[in-house]
């Protein structure tokens, strides 16, 4: 029934505008088609050794662009008047650009975030107090997904005015562990300890070398830095493992970790000079 | 046991209901044959027995332990264990300082650990698994930005032959170096890239390809090359592993460590 109606609607469009109709589907699909095709292609054969972040920029622009010349092509077989359309449209844009200076300014951040490369998708980066995996870097925004799976997404503008740390960069980092042992401790006992703790960890480099330091005379104790060096996927591992492996031979080895503690010693007792008023009784006293 | 020495590493029919174990100096290696899957076990030897045998055990003396892993592969019967290099490549440091004056060359012999590949036999041939049979430090050649990851490994630097003990579980990579430069040539340590190296069964000993490396001076590329036949050392060496990463050699430009890399500090 349904269909009836359509086709008794069809026949009554005149030859012309069926004619421009099927041409306007054709050139909607068959350019959607090609433009998809395009970014197949670019992206299988001829970047195939690329970043994934050129992959994606690449693939966004041929999306982008190829879907604004599909539209233009539809408008062009509908008879729309593109001068016109594209004169409209730069007073139109005049518009947004002054509503949306906000948006433009992510944009223009963003161009230089893709020029610049301080991070790649997969990166792990620390922005403020956020950390997680980049997942996309677009013109606006990055988004990222955090270590407890939520997901973030950062305007551009803010990334370049703060300080942004890419912790996976370099393939090997750092690990700095800083505690303090208690005052009357064997130093050069603590610094071999510790030389064995790094030399039996089975994440920890051992080039570069370890970095055993006593950093400072605190309070309560004195500050030990233990720096391991580690490549960049083992952090968990490495943590675990150098963690319970200092607290166990400090242990092992009678080595205490210095607490917060005030040491309260009273005066020793002795004849104090008599009060004020105590003298006075004194010489009140009648003899 | 029905194996010892150089022996263990020949191909083994495993019997119906029973386990074997390969015993290493640093490494026991225990597989068993149940219906479809082979179960292996790898625990580390405390024992300082420097020996190496294969043997037959019943099932019932076999370790209890729940890190026994399971590999599915219907084809049974015979296995084939074989020693190949570690995945990565290997900086050698030695335990003295030696320097190779100008216009001289030597030969060293350095024994790099082998892993352990036991693979199924016949038609269907499949690597079952790969397994280290010594602890190798983790370490980094280069600076901290452009280097890579390599195992790390103390020895002594042996100019002769005899003075390198025959060991199952260590090939023998010979390594001649000429120093073509003006400059002294200080050993710190040496990268060997171990993945590009096969392995040959030689009567007693494990064998790697000979490298002929040429030191031009500290700015230049040093060259490093393979040479593909089995080394000249043992008559009769037979290939029983191919290199993880053939190639024909390596060139770079700090395959000899002079420099301290820097620790941040």
């Amino acid at each position: 029934m349904f269909f009836q109606q359509i086709v008794n609607w069809v026949h009554t469009l005149s030859p012309d505008v069926l004619t421009r109709g099927l041409r306007v589907a054709i050139t909607a699909v068959l350019g959607l088609v090609l433009v998809r095709l395009l970014a197949v292609v670019t992206q299988r054969y001829l970047m195939r050794k690329s970043t994934l972040q050129r992959r994606m920029i690449v693939r966004k622009i041929i999306g982008y662009s190829g879907f604004v010349l599909v539209v233009l092509a539809v408008l062009g077989e509908l008879g729309v008047k593109l001068t016109a359309l594209l004169g409209a449209a730069g007073i139109v844009g005049i518009a947004v650009g002054f509503a949306s200076q906000t948006s433009m300014s992510n944009i223009i951040s963003g161009l230089f975030l893709i020029s610049e490369k301080p991070f790649a998708l997969g990166d792990v980066i620390r922005i403020g107090g956020t950390t997680g995996i980049i997942q996309s870097i677009d013109l606006l925004s990055i988004k990222i997904r955090t270590f407890d799976n939520l997901f973030v997404r950062i305007p551009n503008e803010k990334i370049l005015s703060s300080e942004v740390t890419n912790i996976t960069r370099f393939p090997i980092r750092r690990l700095d562990l800083v505690f303090q042992v208690d005052y009357g401790q064997d130093l050069l006992r603590v610094r071999n300890v510790l030389a064995e703790v790094a030399r039996d960890n089975p994440w920890s480099l051992d080039e570069p070398e370890p970095v055993i330091l006593f950093s400072e005379f605190k309070e309560s104790g004195i500050e030990v830095l233990l720096g391991l060096w580690f490549a960049k996927d083992d952090f968990v591992s490495m943590k675990n493992s150098v963690m319970a492996d200092v607290a166990t031979r400090f242990d092992a080895e009678d080595i205490r970790f210095a607490h917060p503690r005030r040491t309260v010693q009273p005066d020793r007792p002795h004849r104090r000079a008599p009060s004020r008023n105590v003298a006075a009784r004194t010489r009140a006293t009648p003899r | 046991m029905d194996r010892t020495g150089i022996s263990v590493w020949e191909a083994v029919d495993i019997p119906h209901r029973k386990c074997l174990q390969w015993r290493f100096p640093a490494r026991s290696i225990w597989v068993e044959r149940v219906e479809t899957e082979w179960h292996v076990l790898s625990l580390p030897e405390r024992a300082r027995d420097r020996s190496a045998y294969r043997r037959v055990v019943a099932r019932s003396q076999k370790p209890a332990s729940s890190e026994w892993r399971h590999y599915l592969h219907r084809a049974g019967g015979l296995m084939q264990p074989s020693p190949v290099l570690p995945d990565r490549p290997v900086v050698i440091r030695p335990d003295r300082a030696l320097t190779l004056l100008p216009g001289q060359s030597t030969v060293f012999y350095l024994g790099i650990p082998v892993w352990f590949r036991l693979s199924a036999a016949g038609p269907r041939a499949a690597r079952v698994f790969d397994e280290p049979l010594s602890v190798l430090t983790r370490t980094w050649f280069g600076d901290p930005v452009t280097g890579e990851l390599c195992w790390g490994l103390a020895t002594r630097l042996h100019h002769s032959l005899d003075s390198v003990d025959a060991s199952v579980d260590c090939a023998i990579c010979p390594l001649m170096i000429e120093n073509e430069s003006e400059t002294d040539l200080d050993f710190q340590k040496i990268c060997i890239h171990v993945e590009n190296l096969s392995v040959f069964r030689g009567r007693e000993r494990l064998w790697t390809n000979s490298l002929h490396a040429v030191f031009q001076g500290p700015d230049q590329v040093t060259q490093i090359e393979i040479t593909h036949e089995p080394p000249g050392f043992e008559e009769g060496l037979v290939q029983v592993s191919d290199a993880r990463q053939p190639a024909a050699g390596w060139s770079i430009r700090r395959t000899f460590g002079m420099l301290k890399y820097f620790t941040d500090f």
